[in-house]
């Protein structure tokens, strides 16, 4: 059998996925392309998490087949981790530690070495201020320790990015902050997949929209040339999904 | 495990202690199990230092006033008596086992078993007898509970915080995070045991084997590991902090608390054991079988007689060349002890099978298991004491005989039989004190390293196979930890 797929960052076919005998997701089928960012829209309950945890080898799909980088998850979970930048939903690092302590901690299980300039540059690029990157965590904003987790990932020069609700409980500075460097990112090769139930922060920085519901990918809308997309036109039918 | 998997479980590892050592629970925690060890070692070792050159001194100065005694009859030596010492084993500094419970010295007179006297714990106060504060107590009793303390939420907390996914999520196993976690238990492991190494160390140099030092503190460590993985286990399996935290109560007073007290009795209801008044009542009986050895006229003793007379062929045990008395009471005292090491044996071999059930239950609480390997390894155990009790016994016979030999070989029947006259024939039937130095200079050895050894693979098994299952558990829910 042929594991390897070559043409998408990240790409769903025709995944079924069941946790305890319950069907959560349902012939979902997706693709993200390289420098990409694509955001997977549905209400609670609607499978977005579970799709981000299969991507990342959690759960095991009944049928069907995802691929990360070209491999087909389940047989590379080591190739598909290294490729990988994870960001829950509480961006949870450790708060007894600082953003510099976090950083060193996650590359150093990840066996990558970073000089300090080249995590001081990575706090700069995602806008820490500096003030803060010798503090515990536990004295930071949320915005601060998505930014920290951002930096990490960028130090792991990991291509492709998970999102889990990025924008959940953020003011809307933070919201504008992080929209931009999500922004940059992909400008710069990444590729990025978000899961959200956050309308309006969707269109404001995706690239296409996945509308999920139930487990199924119910629509898709796609940012014009130069522009981005319509927030009404998703909206009204994220509503009405909602409604049905 | 390839050197890159164990650089990544040193690094949780040393992780695992930054935070502990910015944690004030765990911080305290660590302090409070150091100074304790370290205390209960120290107070501990002086005690049975001082326990073993108070006994080594008593023994040397009952032998020195048994010989000390003026002429006598030599049947009031029988009645003066004297003493048998247990010295403590040197590990005893570690673990005083049944010591502290069982008495240490016995007094040895004829016609009598005595039992041992001054149990450390009969003469102290009430609350004494819940048990000391000895460094085995601590490592058994207190040590686990300090692992729980410190690590109850290694692995619920990472999940609880949903770092464990984001570790996992950045190619990290769930298993070399648990390790790692292990590893930085397994330092605080080693750093509660540092006090009791270098008591081991002392022991060491006071003569006990090396092999069965290691041995000691092998168990330990194993019973430790045990917690360890335990405490991973718990932590890993459940999936909040709070959880992990009663659990591993529940766990830790039902192997240290209920289950050791379950096994005493279930082996006491099992094989029961007449009470020492039934048995003294029952010993009573069967003496009163035999003659009275005070008594030269005992019709018990008319076979002795005959045989005696036949023997040197004369008519009268007047004219026998030995002292009539001296050979009944020497025959007396074979039959009486016959009599009393029978029961002795039986009572022995009862309260051995009452410990053998008792051990049994290490096979469900690992702290019966390293109750059984301490006392056992340290030579403090119920097999020791009852060596103590036969080797006692063994002196009291050989004394009390060499006594009655000298009655019948140094001092004349008809003196002996006027000695109640008047004070000049009370002179007569008297002996030389250069008889007393028959005495046998006793010291009561520690039993070899390989018998204790032997001894304590059953409860080895026990502690191995905790291990076994705990680490199976583990492989098996942290698959479904994330």
């Amino acid at each position: 059998m042929n594991n390897k797929k070559t043409q998408f960052a990240i790409e769903a076919n025709s995944l079924h996925v069941d946790i305890k005998n319950a069907p959560i997701l349902r012939n979902l089928s997706f693709q993200v392309a390289e420098g990409e960012i694509y955001a997977l829209l549905g209400g609670n309950g609607a499978g977005k998490s579970t799709t981000l945890k299969t991507l990342l080898g959690f759960n095991q799909p009944s049928s069907g087949k995802v691929f990360i980088a070209g491999q087909e998850v389940y047989s590379a979970l080591d190739f598909i981790r290294r490729k990988t930048a994870y960001l829950p939903e509480s961006a949870t690092l450790y708060p007894h530690l600082s953003a510099y302590e976090n950083v060193q901690y996650f590359l150093s299980l990840a066996d990558i070495k970073k000089s300090e300039d080249e995590l001081n540059q990575a706090f700069q690029r995602v806008s820490l201020q500096e003030s803060a990157w010798h503090r515990q965590l536990q004295t930071y904003s949320k915005g601060m320790r998505q930014k920290t987790a951002i930096a990490l990932a960028l130090l792991r020069e990991a291509p492709i990015f998970l999102l889990d609700e990025p924008t959940s409980g953020l003011d809307p500075v933070a919201i504008d902050e992080f929209n931009q460097l999500v922004r940059e990112l992909a400008s710069s090769g990444a590729s990025i997949l978000m899961v959200t139930h956050d309308v309006y922060g969707a269109c404001q920085v995706a690239d296409r929209i996945g509308l999920l519901r139930n487990g199924e990918l119910v629509g898709e809308y796609d940012a014009p040339e130069n522009g981005r997309i319509d927030t009404e036109q998703v909206h009204a039918a994220f509503a009405q999904r909602k409604a049905l | 495990m390839s050197s890159h998997s164990f650089a990544k479980v040193l690094v949780v590892a040393k992780d695992e202690w930054r935070y502990w050592l910015r944690s004030k629970l765990a911080i305290s925690v660590l302090v409070i199990g150091l100074l304790l060890t370290l205390s209960a070692a120290i107070v501990t070792a002086v005690t049975m230092m001082e326990l073993s050159h108070t006994r080594a001194s008593l023994q040397d100065t009952a032998e020195q006033t048994f010989v000390d005694q003026p002429d006598r009859h030599p049947h009031r030596m029988v009645h003066y008596g004297h003493y048998a010492f247990r010295v403590p084993s040197p590990l005893s500094t570690i673990d005083p086992g049944v010591d502290a419970f069982t008495g240490n010295s016995i007094f040895l007179e004829g016609h009598r078993q005595n039992s041992a006297m001054f149990a450390d714990q009969k003469q102290g106060t009430a609350l004494t007898s819940l048990g000391s504060l000895s460094p085995a107590f601590i490592l058994q009793v207190l040590a686990p509970l300090l692992l729980i303390l410190i690590a109850y939420s290694s692995v619920s907390r990472e999940r609880e915080s949903q770092t464990l996914s984001f570790i996992v999520s950045q190619g990290t196993s769930i298993f070399t995070l648990i390790i790692g976690k292990g590893v930085a238990l397994l330092c605080v492991v080693g750093l509660i045991m540092l006090p009791v190494i270098a008591s081991s160390g002392i022991a060491i140099v006071q003569g006990e084997s090396i092999v069965v030092v290691l041995s000691f503190l092998s168990a330990y460590v194993l019973y430790l590991l045990v917690w360890s993985l335990v405490v991973l286990l718990v932590s890993t399996a459940v999936s909040k902090n709070s959880e992990s935290f009663t659990a591993l109560l529940f766990v830790w007073v039902l192997f240290c608390i209920v289950m050791p007290r379950i096994a005493s009795s279930t082996a006491s209801a099992s094989i029961v054991s007449p009470g020492k008044l039934e048995t003294d009542f029952a010993v009573i009986a069967e003496l009163r079988k035999l003659g009275d050895g005070h008594n030269a006229n005992d019709p018990a003793f008319s076979k002795l007689k005959t045989s005696l007379l036949r023997q040197y062929n004369v008519e009268t045990v007047e004219e026998l060349p030995i002292n009539f008395r001296g050979a009944v009471a020497r025959a007396s005292e074979a039959q009486l002890t016959e009599v009393l090491n029978r029961f002795a044996e039986n009572s022995m071999q009862e309260e051995l099978a009452q410990t053998q059930v008792s051990r049994n239950f290490g096979w469900l609480s690992p702290m019966v298991a390293i109750r059984s390997l301490s006392m056992i390894s340290a030579g403090t155990s119920i097999e020791t004491h009852h060596r103590f009790m036969r080797e006692a016994e063994d002196l009291r016979f050989s004394f009390v005989q060499s006594l009655n030999q000298v009655h019948i070989d140094k001092l004349n029947y008809a003196d002996d039989m006027n000695r109640n006259a008047n004070a000049e024939a009370g002179q007569k039937a008297r002996v030389s004190a250069e008889n007393w130095q028959m005495i046998q200079d006793f010291k009561f050895q520690l039993e070899s390293a390989s018998a204790r050894l032997h001894r304590s693979m059953p409860a080895f098994a026990q502690l191995f196979m905790w291990i076994a299952i705990a680490g199976s558990l583990i492989r098996f829910f942290g698959r479904r930890a994330i």
